[in-house]
């Protein structure tokens, strides 16, 4: 029914939309497994991040410079927010922070329309070369995201799991309190979890840039397939995040080939079929809440 | 003979007072509704009518989001959803097939019961946290399913316009907005009665019951499940309600309704009035459609100014205008009626 072509720019397509979703929804994934907050500025800084590469990459030319500065620049406004907002929230309840975090998203919103208008803008893909796999010819700059996506995981990883700040990050995720005891400053934890999400959030918008429009509304368009990836894999876990979002990628892509509007429909389709089964996600375990 | 003479004498002072009591107690029941109603009909010497039925419409449209809330602890950021199942829901039947506003509105309802009953045993069973990312990837999925699956029925963004098919009412015209206000403002009333009654029911008391503690629910033999399940279909097909209200009085409806950047509107306006509270949506709506207006006539860019506002209003208190409100001015309510000697209870909550 459907050709080895098609089928082989198909499924590198849903890699890449997959990766781009892993690296948008790990922030939303460990801001919740260790403060126990929904964050759902991430997506502010996916638009910051692609706002950024796109002023930044027309101004110097160079596509990899811009995303280097949305990266930065989604950083630094992850932590003044962390700072002003998310500091008032830790205590309250877990619904507060959704709130609080989705005024932000809007007010964000209202932020990028100010300065750089509603227009969509285009970004240039780096790279524009075709590589030949299977006898199809794939962009490489897809292929470029994936090996990001994939360093970023294997990188996490290793932080997670071979640094000290790492691992403080786990054993907190496990029992905050407890590392509170044992002298660890807890909040500084907190401001580093949220500083990483935030960058990588603004990572997966300065990589999606050249794929899609730069628009004011591309953080809420997004909105529903990371938390379709967050819900499937299971909020607070990592393996869960990259593997439900290479679920999610494949499915937009492939239902796309068999039905065009089926790349909107077939993941939450796909979500409420896992919901069925098991009602926290794939890896989300039975987290009681502090 | 005199004997028994007294006694039907005492009896009837007896039942008279009876009469008496269940009258005050019955009063005592429907002065603060009546009031608060009246209050907002009569808002309607100062205020322009396109905004007061704006305001009436998004009351009911957040009672049930603040029903789910302050009751049940379930924080819904998907109520767009239904929302615009309301709203096509009556537009579909007034677009395609009929032109009667009453009927239209019947078959809103009865939409957003349907999808209640076909999306709730699914979605009560998930913890509070999940329940509220599904609802709003809800919410997302039916603006995609309006603005593009279907658009060859929906008319995409351009949306649906049937204002001029519809056909005047009897008895009250909903197609004139003066007519339309004192439509919304009886269904406001009778639905903030049900809502009512609900809190004073045992249904209402298992509710909070779920939202305290479940375990304490299951023992005591009720099924979480089937009340919450209840729960959400009520307050869903109210919100329902209120969408096909919008459709009926706007006479258009456009996936705008559904719009990701609008799903936090009913969450904030519960919490604005008062989570919880019988008047806090009410309070709440019209603080914030107030403000809206006023701002947006400011500024183009009024997100902005609402998204620091959520932030604001979040960060700064937890209860809310009415949640404030509410027992100064029992407080005062009692010093008053200690000064006419009646007695005090059942004041507005």
């Amino acid at each position: 029914m459907i050709g080895t072509h098609l089928l082989t720019s198909g499924i590198i397509f849903g890699l890449s939309i997959g990766s781009i979703y892993f690296l948008m929804t790990i922030g939303l994934s460990l801001c919740f497994g260790l403060m126990r907050i929904i964050s759902l500025d991430q997506l502010l800084y996916y638009s910051l991040g692609a706002y950024v590469t796109y002023s930044v990459s027309l101004a110097t030319g160079t596509l990899w410079l811009g995303i280097l500065g949305g990266v930065l620049v989604a950083g630094a406004a992850s932590r003044a927010v962390e700072r002003l907002v998310f500091r008032r929230t830790y205590q309250r309840e877990l619904t507060f922070s959704m709130i609080t975090s989705f005024g932000i998203l809007i007010g964000g919103v209202g932020i990028i329309k100010y300065f750089w208008g509603l227009v969509p803008r285009p970004v240039p893909v780096p790279i524009a070369a075709q590589l030949d796999i299977l006898g199809t010819e794939v962009p490489v700059y897809r292929l470029v995201v994936i090996g990001i996506a994939l360093a970023v995981y294997a990188g996490i990883w290793l932080f997670l799991h071979r640094t000290i700040i790492g691992k403080a990050i786990r054993a907190g995720i496990e029992d905050a309190e407890h590392v509170e005891g044992l002298g660890i400053n807890v909040h500084r934890l907190f401001t580093i979890t949220f500083v990483i999400a935030g960058s990588l959030s603004g990572l997966a918008g300065a990589l999606h840039a050249p794929l899609i429009m730069v628009d004011p509304q591309m953080g809420l368009e997004v909105l529903a397939f990371a938390f379709m990836v967050v819900i499937i894999g299971g909020l607070g876990s990592i393996k869960g995040t990259l593997v439900s979002s290479l679920i999610v990628g494949q499915v937009i892509s492939l239902g796309s080939l068999v039905y065009a509007p089926l790349a909107q429909m077939a993941p939450f389709a796909v979500m409420l079929l896992i919901l069925l089964v098991r009602p926290t996600g794939l890896f989300g375990s039975a987290l009681l809440k502090r | 003979m005199s004997w028994v003479g007294a006694t039907i004498v005492r009896e009837r002072t007896g039942a008279a007072q009876r009469i008496r009591a269940s009258a005050a107690a019955i009063v005592a029941w429907w002065w603060g509704l009546v009031l608060a109603f009246a209050l907002l009909a009569s808002l309607r010497l100062f205020l322009p009518l396109p905004f007061l039925n704006e305001v009436v419409i998004f009351s009911i449209y957040t009672v049930g989001c603040n029903f789910l809330l302050g009751r049940v602890g379930f924080i819904s950021f998907g109520q767009p959803a239904y929302l615009a199942v309301g709203a096509y829901a009556a537009a579909f039947y007034l677009y395609y097939f009929g032109n009667n506003a009453y009927v239209g509105i019947l078959v809103g309802v009865a939409a957003g019961i349907a999808v209640a009953l076909v999306v709730g045993p699914l979605f009560v069973r998930l913890r509070s946290d999940y329940f509220a990312l599904i609802n709003l990837a809800l919410a997302v999925i039916i603006f995609y399913l309006m603005q593009k699956v279907l658009a060859d029925i929906t008319h995409g963004d351009n949306g649906l316009w049937f204002l001029t098919r519809l056909a005047s009412t009897p008895v009250l015209d909903l197609t004139r907005p003066d007519r339309f206000f004192i439509f919304a403002c009886l269904v406001g009333f009778a639905v903030w009665a049900f809502y009512k009654y609900l809190d004073d029911s045992v249904f209402g008391a298992c509710c909070l019951a779920a939202k305290v503690n479940d375990d304490k629910l299951k023992f005591l033999g009720y099924s979480n499940f089937a009340i919450r399940l209840t729960a959400f279909v009520i307050a869903n097909s109210t919100t329902a309600l209120a969408g096909a209200m919008y459709a009926v009085y706007l006479g258009f409806v456009s996936p705008e309704i559904t719009s990701p950047a609008r799903a936090a509107d009913p969450v904030v306006v519960t919490i604005l009035g008062g989570a919880g509270t019988l008047y806090g949506p009410i309070v709440g709506s019209l603080t914030y459609t107030g403000m809206k207006d006023l701002i947006s006539r400011v500024m183009v860019n009024w997100e902005l100014v609402v998204g620091f506002l959520i932030v604001f209003i979040m960060l700064a208190g937890e209860r809310g205008i009415w949640g404030t409100l509410q027992p100064r001015l029992q407080k005062l309510v009692r010093r008053m009626r200690a000064g006419t000697g009646a007695d005090s209870g059942g004041e507005r909550r």
